[in-house]
């Protein structure tokens, strides 16, 4: 009898779905509020806290959360990283066309970090702690890009 | 070996097509919500968590990650369990186990699906999906869903072969399917917590509505839905000290048979409407429980059934019933939520489907039941000390089986 | 939790492209385990399954994985996060006194089939941080290791000295699916950025690979194996998804898991009383965080730890011997892995990569971002 052999039939499946994902109304609030030019944030009745983007519950203290506040678009910049690669399609890792900065911001007041590209600081000059303000894009559209980057104040 | 109650439930306020308003994590934390408050407990009383969802249906991988806040699980240990249709009973089974194996005193279940987020057929389709793959790159034709193609998962096309060998074995008929369906949509009229509701189905009605593929009518399919299901689970010190009412899981078991429906295996051609495992883990169960008469002494039983049949199909598959009896008792009425043995009172998951739930709904509804904490007007007309909550899923071939008691199993 | 649950038995293999399909490898790890025991699958009570659908493109992936693991009208189940819970799940099985044994079968193919980085890239909020687009699994652990060198002051070369001992370790262990002979801190150094301080061999490699562990009752395991390892205690926890929350440089979790898992097994110093361990730190800079959380030292001392060999194979306290998971990551039976292998490190079976005698091992397995999600083990003879 001849020997069984193995072989590598490999189709490829690029699973692509679409998901439809509700925001729900804590996000639609933020969405809403950038085609004002406005960051909102909710505050933590309990501990005080004040996260950005909003959302429902405040784990740690079981509390839910109703009280909306608007907040500071300056802030410093917590942490930073500059990219020299991204996630391409199917989360396949490619050399990026140019390395990039990614900040975390300390908005004033904010008690959560915002992450956002950082321009017009090149890399060697980035230090923690450095003042930052946000910049808008021209044209908002109440969507998650209105809020293009945050740049040196 | 610790007994192990069920102490409490939690519900979202609604099943529906779709939850617009809240986002994933938040519809969750209104199940969760519901079981603080139905119980009075909080989030400091909870040890342990388990969590259950078919990640396919919303593209989202590993949910309770994002729903860590929305969840209440920060610094607790938290477990994911996911067994396609049979989910939610998966899930219980695993908090049965933190209980049973003295590592936790209560644990919350925590199961959820929204399906109008994703695609569902292509979730259901996901399962064969290298299968199918493979047979078109080798250049089979799969065109017109009648090939394996019409096998995949949940889809009408695999469940009708099912169907017609039930209706083949049984002596049943598909006006008997068209009874059930009406059964349900009825049961599901009263039940708070139902999405396909309709108090003046009849099987004429359901008869009506188009055949998708012989003996399975449009009316026999259960719905896409929206909604979150929490059971809390406790071991016996604990349960007295929290709850004035315990629902007992007594005996649980599972079994799974192969994925390759159509093979032979052992020399015989795997038949869907077979479902040996559900009599293999049926039989487990009732024996850990104690049961040595189901059909005496199981009061009520909710079957999992995604189409109308498979509620008669499984009757005599978890010994409610002699084999070609399900549809006669149907017909006699004993099935109705005044029968002799109530099946499916909560409108089963033909009327209300959000996957990740379905099976925990089984179980929960039979605990409400045996707690006598029915919301609305689908509490079964007698006493509840024994039911049996049944899950189906996998490719057809994985069933999950609990039989829960008024009185914790004596040891 | 004392002898009450032993592992009796472990198959792993890995590589970077493994030339098998899943149900082949599932298939080779099962048969060649119950062949190590010389029992068949119908002598298994359970098995519980530690896969995850994305990375297998398939909904219910355990079903098509029950027939290569001998699952045929039989008791199975799944969790679907990384393989130490699996191992966690079986363990309460077997101390409900319902089973007897319990097979643990995990795998991975994210070497060459998927991406790795699918994994968390769909695990992110997908209303707000997959809409934007700008945090990966890597920007996130480029974050958190800027925050830990900057907290204490260290050097990339902390990074490099922690990657050069895992994967000098991991080119001595034939199951590693990183071999990387002489590898030094120097070629570290000189590998590409992903995100900086983030280079490429700090990070874990695409892998593929699976393994199979049996779990027994102690009467059970007396039948079975003359080298039993015990599970001694286990514990896991969770921390907030949101990284821009938390203090990147210390990992409460896993503390709290390890906590739970130390209590259960009667060890109040675990410094001194953990022999090695085995940590799924996915970057380089995490094995410092967790192993501080595990309590086996302060992160603060890492370069001390880490440049005086203390933390090598010969070392006062070796971590990862095995090369960790910078020798193979193989989602999401990484922590199965490290399980395995700290399994064979007490049966004295790990080869080149064997620790002198040890009586005790303390394994870590994490899911999610920044090791959001950890769950720990503690083993011993």
């Amino acid at each position: 009898m001849e020997e069984l052999r193995e072989t590598y039939i490999t189709p490829v499946v690029p699973l692509d779905f679409t998901y439809n994902y509700r925001v729900g109304q804590y996000m639609e609030r933020f969405l809403n509020s950038l085609k004002d030019k406005k960051l909102m944030g909710v505050k933590c009745p309990e501990c005080g806290k004040v996260f950005v983007p909003p959302r429902m519950f405040c784990g740690s203290c079981n509390q839910k959360l109703d009280e909306w506040v608007e907040v500071a678009q300056t802030g410093m910049l917590a942490n930073f990283t500059v990219g020299h690669v991204v996630l391409e399609k199917g989360a396949r890792l490619a050399k990026a066309e140019s390395p990039y900065v990614l900040g975390l911001i300390k908005l004033d007041d904010v008690d959560s970090l915002l992450l956002a590209r950082v321009e017009k600081v090149a890399p060697a000059d980035l230090k923690k702690g450095m003042r930052m303000k946000a910049v808008w894009k021209e044209e908002l559209a109440g969507d998650y890009s209105d809020l293009d980057h945050f740049e040196p104040a | 070996m610790r007994n192990v109650g069920i102490i409490g439930v939690g519900y979202t306020p609604v099943f529906v097509s779709k939850r617009r308003d809240v986002n994933i994590a938040e519809m969750i934390s209104e199940a969760v919500d519901a079981a603080f408050r139905n119980t009075g407990l909080g989030p400091e009383d909870i040890d342990a968590m388990v969590f259950g969802n078919m990640q396919t249906f919303e593209g989202l991988n590993l949910p309770h990650l994002w729903a860590s806040e929305h969840i209440r699980a920060l610094g607790k240990p938290i477990m994911r369990i996911a067994t396609g249709g049979t989910t939610g009973m998966s899930a219980l089974h695993a908090g049965y186990y933190h209980v049973a194996s003295g590592l936790h005193d209560v644990v919350m279940v925590i199961t959820y699906e929204k399906q109008s987020e994703g695609d569902s057929q292509v979730g259901l389709a996901g399962i064969i999906t290298p299968e199918i793959m493979t047979m078109l790159s080798l250049g089979i034709d799969l065109t017109g869903g009648t090939g394996m193609g019409g096998l995949g998962g949940g889809s009408a096309g695999g469940v009708s072969f099912q169907a017609n060998s039930y209706l083949n074995r049984s002596g049943a008929t598909i006006e008997h399917i068209d009874k059930m369906a009406a059964l349900e949509r009825r049961n599901a009229a009263l039940n708070p917590y139902a999405h396909l509701k309709d108090p003046d189905a009849t099987p004429e009605k359901i008869a009506q509505t188009p055949l998708i593929a012989y003996p399975i009518r449009f009316g026999h399919v259960c719905p896409t839905t929206d909604g979150a299901t929490v059971a809390i689970l406790a071991c016996e010190k604990k349960a007295a000290k929290l709850a004035d009412k315990v629902a007992w899981i007594n005996g649980l078991a599972n079994c799974a048979s192969d994925a390759t429906t159509g093979n032979l295996i052992e020399g015989l051609i795997t038949d869907p409407g077979e479902q040996r495992p559900c009599m293999i883990a049926a039989k487990k169960a009732y024996e850990m429980a104690g049961i040595e008469d189901p059909q005496k002494e199981i009061d009520m039983a909710e079957i999992y059934n995604g189409f109308a049949h498979q509620c008669l199909m499984f009757m005599d598959r978890l010994f409610l019933c002699g084999e070609r009896e399900a549809h006669v008792l149907l017909d006699k009425g004993e099935l109705e939520i005044t029968g002799r043995i109530p099946v499916n009172p909560s409108g089963g998951v033909v009327s209300t489907n959000a996957i990740g739930t379905s099976a925990l709904n089984r179980v929960t509804e039979c605990a409400l039941q045996i707690m006598d904490k029915i919301e609305g007007g689908h509490k079964v007309q007698k006493d509840v000390h024994n039911a049996v909550a049944h899950g189906w899923g996998g490719l057809m071939q994985y069933v999950t089986v609990t039989v829960l008691g008024d009185k914790p199993r004596k040891r | 939790m004392e002898n009450k649950v032993a592992i009796v038995g472990v198959n792993l293999d890995s590589a970077l492209d493994i030339e098998k399909s899943r149900e082949r490898l599932i298939f080779d790890l099962v048969r060649g385990l119950m062949d190590d025991l010389g029992i068949e699958p119908t002598d298994v009570d359970t098995t519980i399954f530690a896969t995850n659908d994305f990375l297998v493109g398939r909904t219910i992936s355990n079903v098509f994985e029950d027939s290569p693991a001998g699952v045929y009208m039989r008791d199975e189940s799944k969790v679907e996060m990384d393989a130490t819970n699996a191992v966690m799940y079986g363990t309460m099985r077997i101390l409900s006194g319902n089973y007897q044994t319990a097979l643990i079968v995990s795998q991975g193919l994210c070497g060459h089939q998927v991406s790795p980085y699918l994994h968390i890239s769909y695990s992110l909020n997908p209303i707000y941080d997959r809409q934007l687009g700008l945090l990966n699994e890597l920007s996130a652990a480029a974050f958190q290791a800027r925050d830990f060198l900057t907290k204490y002051g260290f050097g990339d070369d902390l990074m490099h000295a922690i990657a050069a001992n895992s994967l000098a370790n991991a080119a001595l262990n034939p199951r590693q699916a990183r071999q990387l002979p002489d590898i030094s801190p120097q070629q570290v150094s000189e590998s590409p950025y992903y995100y900086e301080p983030l280079r490429e061999l700090h990070c874990y490699p695409p892998t593929d690979g699976g393994c199979a562990i049996l779990l027994a009752s102690a009467e059970r395991a007396k039948e079975l194996t003359d080298k039993p390892v015990w599970i001694l205690g286990l514990g896991s926890s969770m921390d907030t998804y949101y990284i821009v929350e938390r203090d990147l440089t210390v990992a409460p979790s896993a503390t709290k898991a390890a906590k739970r898992a130390y209590e259960m097994a009667g060890i109040s110093d675990p410094a001194r009383e953990i022999c090695f361990a085995e940590i799924a730190a996915l970057f380089a800079h995490q094995e410092p965080i967790l192993a501080e959380a595990l309590g086996l030292m302060e992160a603060s001392d890492a370069a001390e730890k880490y440049q005086s060999g203390e933390t090598a194979i010969d070392g006062k306290l070796p971590i990862n011997p095995s090369g960790g998971a910078l020798g193979g990551h193989p989602i999401p039976a990484t922590g199965g892995f490290r399980v395995a292998e700290a399994t064979l490190q007490l049966r004295g079976e790990a080869g080149k990569n064997q620790v002198k005698d040890p009586k005790r091992a303390v394994v870590l397995g994490q899911d999610g971002i920044c090791a959001q999600q950890n769950s720990v083990l503690v083993l011993g003879i």
